[in-house]
């Protein structure tokens, strides 16, 4: 039947795809803090939550799922090939088995509780705020855990505005304003910093030092609506609610730039108000933060350090 | 077209002109609804609820008649009327559990820390700070013995139903809903007295929200126990076949029971150990 | 059963005044009607309708994301709104692309796939399943009909009037979060948006109540509930899923109407509430929701299934009270969606637990189906190609649920296109696929006629690719970290969205293939016959002509202990 060919081309096509999906995942080389053209995979880890999130994801979580869509489509090709009226003029009538309904009930609870393991482990660490003495999964997810994270040691404050970011850092009182950068020309923002991704670039960074615990707490302004702070390359994503301060942390184990979005529908500038976080070494933020609290204006502060490639 | 015999007991309704009509009513009446609110004009909306109000009377007309014809309502159509009421009723207990939803998320987590805004609002105890509830044990206390001795009346009214004791069905019938209008007239007067509002504040909104609506259904089962009471008046029920009291007896006492955990949970619970002033 | 016992004593036990039945005619025959197969009809007409409107507002959607940047929602809404200057036409459009998102989903949702599932095929076919001259309760099948039209009426309204201050619509998502959908949106927009709700909500409580009585009260002597077709079950558990599920939704969606009207602050954190509860509320209807729209589609693909491997369904009664598990465990799982709203570890904890025992009940579906198939005798006609398809392509939608409900993982992909790419794959593969399969199934039932197998199969294929285009590489975006709802990207996004949007292409002409094969159908009138499938096909509908008299079973059906669901 020509039904059965293309299905069963269909059927190698998918299965190739599916197959290697994994593998191209860990082979595909792609830059930090940002998505890279056609990405597709989660973005580069620079925290020992984004290790786990990672870990899981690509580990567990990818082969289960795969295994299963290739065992089902493996199985309907089959049927396909086997049990069309052609082949198979005679249906079979059998409507029960016992032992197979309670293998296919029992095993996919054995597979799931496999995948609750580090599941919980993950969630765990993402949710303790780190004291110092507690250990993480970083990206060993089977562990019970064997990644040393410092006890938190700057808190910072993030507010969700209509539409852009609100920066303060709680111990030393200073804030600031980030908003996307560029303009909107026939409805395309255009980027006005180098090598700065369009849509992503911000005027005011949040600046952090690096291998350094940071406490986010987050929130929105009190008339406002919610939005939510996210950085894919830190693992981390919460809600800016009104009235509400949620929390979350991460620690950079790299210098650089990172760059997140508005994660919640928060009106007709949802898509422009992005996150940008630029992890600096403890000198610089030594210097930034010192010069900050002096003149209290982010412009000046943000020229000790040095200038962006 | 040629008649079909029908060897069954359903009954295949006629065609009616009340669906239509009423749900092109709700549309007006929604509309008008929207421009009420913006202050453009009320006129739409009560144009609207007086032809859905008029619908509702043409059909349930309808239905009457059917109930009295003696052929229509068979007794495998009498079971279907129970479920759908039973199922009617169950939808209704899910509407109220949105309610207490709202009223024990306040109840519950009034001074969860996560929650700056409502911490500062409630100033960290329940009732919010600035709120003065009402005691229990005096108005409110005398509405529950209202619905109690209302759901005692229309258990009297049925029992009389049943052994075709006309004077007692008219009797317990109309001490019911006078016991409901009193009730509905007694939470109003404890509204007059409220020492908070509907609007501006949790406490109120939720209380308002769950007892307005209770209030709503407590007019509404005692317009359904008015109805049966003329409906008996004119002779409609009998020992045997009287669904449309049945059901009016069930949606007062799911209405009562509403009123119990109400009761219970708002104005006892919820004001435990705070002082009251009068 | 004992009420069937006690219904077959009353069919022999009276004696009749012969009723005089008159067929209705003209407009009367469909405005007023108490028929639940002419209702059935008007519910699949009005579902289609719903599909062509939400299917071309999610067209202009991949029109706009095809490239980075803003390429026609500026143009639109200065086409619209009349406004010259280009930042405030961008600005404007901005907007309507969020206005256009939430329409696209509202009415996909409630005006396309519960009217096809729970309105059309239900109304058609559930009483029939079971034996039954008609519903319970056929006025009230009528309101719930026409109610649709007027909720879908105030949701059009609502496109029209302002929303968020000066642009037309409601822009804050299907999901109505406050305080966008209450302080953000002062204008009436949004008031309309509620009361649409409201009503559409009315109809599918009415709809619900009325199959659920059919269902259990009057099906043919004989057929207990373990008898009961699959589809029958299907519909009376998703009819109770309606009927607890939507009230608490009515209930938000009122208080949503008093903060904006009335001054209430139920989300409003100044006076004590939490924009967060609201959430809670809605995902409590939420969640129940997405299995609304699919279980139907699970009765429906069991009996094709069935019909076409020439084989009784395997594991009848595990298939049923899965479903009944499902519709169980499906209210206790909703803060699923609300991993990132700051829930403590515990709570979080036991939704990941919650959620994922689903996989269970639905994969003993899955397997079930294909134990079905497994040794049967199989005519790929064009019915199964759309069961086939729903379970491959639903399998796939699943296990990226499995995924998303990992609150550990659900932390880097919520709110991006993962979320999208999964919920499309059970709802415009699973959802709309079961939908296409229940067509093509009863068209020739209810129509009399049958299509083009050719311009079926044809339909089938390009729709099969198009959709798998549109919606495979979102996974991808989701990967990368492209947030949803959003008119305008980073540039790195580019690729997976061209594809994307390439795919609508293609599912758009997939479409009109459906619509020439439903017109060419209608033109040739090719008698179907009473069963076109053949001995496969043992469920009561295809012992009647086809389409069934007005009125069917005026003498009910004897189902003996020997008849098979
Ligand atoms: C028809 C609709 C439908 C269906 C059936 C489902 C089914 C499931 N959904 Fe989905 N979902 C939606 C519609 C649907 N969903 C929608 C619309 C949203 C987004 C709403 C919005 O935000 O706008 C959403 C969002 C959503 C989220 C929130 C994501 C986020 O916002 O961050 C989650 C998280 O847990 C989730 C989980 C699941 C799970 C676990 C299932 C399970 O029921 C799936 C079970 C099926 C299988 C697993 C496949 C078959 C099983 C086997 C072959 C057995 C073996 C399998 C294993 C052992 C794993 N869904
Ligand atoms: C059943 C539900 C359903 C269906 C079928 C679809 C179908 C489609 N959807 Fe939609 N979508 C949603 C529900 C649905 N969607 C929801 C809930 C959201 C979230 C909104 C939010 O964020 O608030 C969403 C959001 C959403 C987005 C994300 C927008 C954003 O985040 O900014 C996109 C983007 O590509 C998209 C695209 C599409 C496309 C191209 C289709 C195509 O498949 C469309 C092709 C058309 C059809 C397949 C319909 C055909 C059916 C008929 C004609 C009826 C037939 C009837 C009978 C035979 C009886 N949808
Ligand atoms: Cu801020 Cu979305
Ligand atoms: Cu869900």
């Amino acid at each position: 039947m020509v039904t059965g060919q293309f299905v069963r081309k269909l059927g190698a096509a998918a299965t190739a795809m599916l197959a290697l999906m994994p593998a191209f995942a860990s082979a595909q080389e792609i830059g930090k803090g940002h998505p890279e053209p056609g990405q597709f995979h989660l973005q580069q880890s620079v925290t020992p939550i984004m290790d786990s999130i990672v870990a899981f994801h690509d580990g567990p979580l990818m082969w289960t799922i795969t295994l299963i869509v290739l065992f089902v489509l493996a199985l309907l090709i089959v049927i396909v090939l086997r049990f069309n009226a052609k082949a198979n003029p005679v249906p079979a009538r059998f409507t029960h088995n016992t032992l197979i309904e309670v293998i296919w009930t029992v095993l996919p609870i054995v597979v799931l509780i496999i995948i609750a393991i580090p599941s919980f482990g993950v969630l765990s660490d993402q949710l303790t705020v780190p004291d110092g003495e507690r250990k993480f999964l970083g990206a060993n997810i089977f562990s019970f855990g064997e990644v040393e994270v410092p006890a938190a040691s700057l808190t910072i404050k993030a507010s969700g505005e209509q539409w852009y970011w609100n920066y303060e850092y709680v111990d030393d009182g200073v804030a600031f304003d980030s908003n996307i950068l560029g303009a909107a020309v026939d409805g395309y923002v255009q980027t006005v910093k180098p090598n700065q991704p369009r849509l992503l670039a911000v005027d005011n960074e949040l600046i952090v030092p690096v291998d350094t615990t940071v406490r986010m707490q987050v929130t929105a302004s009190p008339s406002g609506v919610i939005h939510a702070f996210a950085v894919p390359s830190f693992g981390i994503k919460i809600d800016a609610v009104p009235g509400r301060l949620n929390e979350t942390w991460f620690n950079s184990r790299e210098t650089g730039i990172f760059y997140g979005q508005c994660s919640e529908l928060c009106g007709k500038d949802h898509a422009f108000m992005p996150i940008a976080v630029r992890v600096v070494t403890a000198e610089e933020y030594q210097a930034f933060i010192t010069a900050f609290k002096e003149s209290r204006d982010y412009a000046s502060a943000v020229a000790v350090l040095p200038a962006i490639q | 077209m040629a008649a079909i015999e029908k060897n069954h007991d359903y009954h295949m309704v006629e065609p009616s002109p009340w669906p239509f009509v009423m749900s092109a009513a709700v549309l007006v009446m929604m509309v008008g609804a929207v421009f009420f609110m913006k202050q453009w004009t009320p006129w739409l909306f009560f144009i609207g609820l007086a032809a859905v109000i008029y619908s509702f009377y043409a059909w349930w007309a309808d239905v009457v008649k059917e109930a009295n014809d003696g052929v229509s309502h068979t007794p495998v159509v009498q079971m279907h009327h129970r479920y759908g009421m039973i199922l009617f009723i169950a939808s209704e207990v899910m509407f109220f559990v949105a309610w207490f939803w709202a009223y024990f998320d306040g109840f519950f987590r009034f001074d969860d820390v996560e929650q700056y805004a409502r911490v500062a609002f409630t100033g960290g105890h329940w009732p919010p700070a600035g709120i003065e509830l009402f005691d229990p044990f005096h108005l409110p206390l005398f509405n529950t013995l209202i619905l109690l001795t209302s759901g005692t009346t229309v258990t009297w009214a049925h029992h009389a139903l049943l052994e075709n004791d006309r004077q007692g069905l008219r009797w317990g019938l109309a001490l019911t809903v006078a016991l409901g209008v009193l009730f509905s007239y007694v939470q109003f007067l404890e509204y007059t007295h409220a020492g908070f509002s509907f609007s501006g504040n949790l406490y109120g909104a939720t209380f308002f929200m769950a007892t307005g609506f209770h209030g709503f259904h407590v007019i509404i089962g005692t317009i359904f126990l008015a109805v049966c009471l003329i409906r008996a008046e004119r002779g409609d029920f009998t020992p045997q076949r009287h669904l449309g009291f049945e059901f009016a007896a069930w949606y007062w006492h799911f209405v009562d029971v509403v009123w119990l955990f109400l009761f219970a949970s708002i104005y006892v619970w919820g004001s435990w150990g705070v002082s009251l002033s009068h | 059963m004992s009420e069937a016992a006690h219904l077959e004593a009353h069919a022999t036990g009276h004696d009749h005044a012969a009723h005089d039945h008159h067929t209705p005619t003209g407009w009367r025959r469909w405005v007023l009607s108490t028929n639940h197969k002419d209702i059935g009809i008007m519910y699949l007409v009005f579902s289609i309708v719903a599909g062509i409107v939400g299917g071309l507002l999610s067209g202009f959607m991949r029109m706009e994301l095809q490239e980075p940047g803003i390429q026609i929602f500026h143009g639109l809404a200065s086409m619209v709104y009349g406004i010259s200057d280009p930042s405030g036409s961008i600005d404007a459009g901005k907007q309507m692309f969020n206005v256009f998102t939430t329409a696209h989903a509202l009415i996909m949702v409630f005006f396309m796939v519960m009217p096809a599932t729970m309105g059309g095929f239900a109304n058609y076919f559930a009483p029939l399943m079971v034996g039954a001259p008609d519903t319970a309760f056929p006025r009230i099948n009528n309101i719930a009909f026409w109610l649709l039209p007027v909720a879908f009426i105030l949701l059009l309204m609502s496109l029209f009037f302002e929303g968020a201050s000066g642009s037309t619509g409601f822009g804050g998502g299907w999901t109505v979060y406050p305080p966008l959908s209450t302080a953000g949106h002062p204008g009436p927009a949004m008031d309309f948006a509620i009361l649409s709700l409201h009503v559409a909500g009315v109809s599918s409580i009415l709809g619900a109540i009325n199959l659920i009585t059919t269902i259990l009260n009057m099906r043919a002597p004989g057929m207990t509930i373990h008898k009961m077709p699959l589809f029958a079950w299907s519909v009376l558990v998703t009819g109770f899923l309606l009927l607890l599920a939507l009230p608490v939704l009515a209930g938000a969606i009122t208080m949503l109407l008093t903060d904006r009207n009335f001054g209430t602050t139920f989300f409003a954190p100044e006076g004590g509430g939490d924009p967060v509860l609201f959430q809670h509320l809605f995902w409590f209807f939420g969640h129940p929701e997405v299995y609304i729209m699919i279980l139907p589609g699970f009765g429906i693909v069991s009996h094709i299934v069935s019909t076409f491997s020439r084989k009784p369904i395997f594991g009848y009664m595990a298939m049923a009270y899965a479903m009944v598990a499902i519709g169980f465990v499906g209210f206790v799982v909703w803060a699923h969606h609300m991993y990132t709203t700051g829930m403590s570890l515990d709570v979080q904890r036991y939704f990941v637990a919650a959620t994922m025992v689903i996989a269970v009940p639905t994969g003993v579906k899955i397997f079930s189906w294909i134990a079905t198939m497994w040794g049967g005798s199989i005519t790929f006609r064009l019915p199964m190609l759309w069961a086939i398809g729903f379970i491959f392509l639903f399998t796939v939608g699943g296990v990226t649920g499995v995924v998303l409900a990992n609150a550990g993982a659900d932390r880097a992909l919520h709110d991006t296109y993962y979320v999208v790419a999964h919920f499309h794959y059970v709802l415009s593969l699973g959802a709309v696929f079961s939908i296409f399969a229940g067509w093509y199934y009863w068209y020739p039932k209810m129509f009399g006629y049958m299509y083009n197998e050719f311009l079926g199969k044809l339909h089938f294929w390009t729709m099969f690719v198009g959709v798998n285009l549109i919606f495979f590489p979102q996974h991808f975006l989701g990967l990368a970290g492209m947030p949803r709802r959003y008119i305008d990207y980073p540039d790195a996004f580019t690729l997976w969205n061209r594809v994307s949007s390439v795919g609508y292409y293609v599912t758009f002409v997939a479409m009109i293939i459906f619509f020439y094969a439903t017109w060419e159908a209608s033109r040739k009138k090719r008698p179907a016959g009473d069963n076109p499938w053949g001995d496969g096909a043992t469920t009561l509908e295809w012992t009647l002509s086809s389409p069934p008299p007005f009125h069917q079973f005026s003498t009910l059906p004897k189902i003996d202990s020997t008849n098979a669901h």
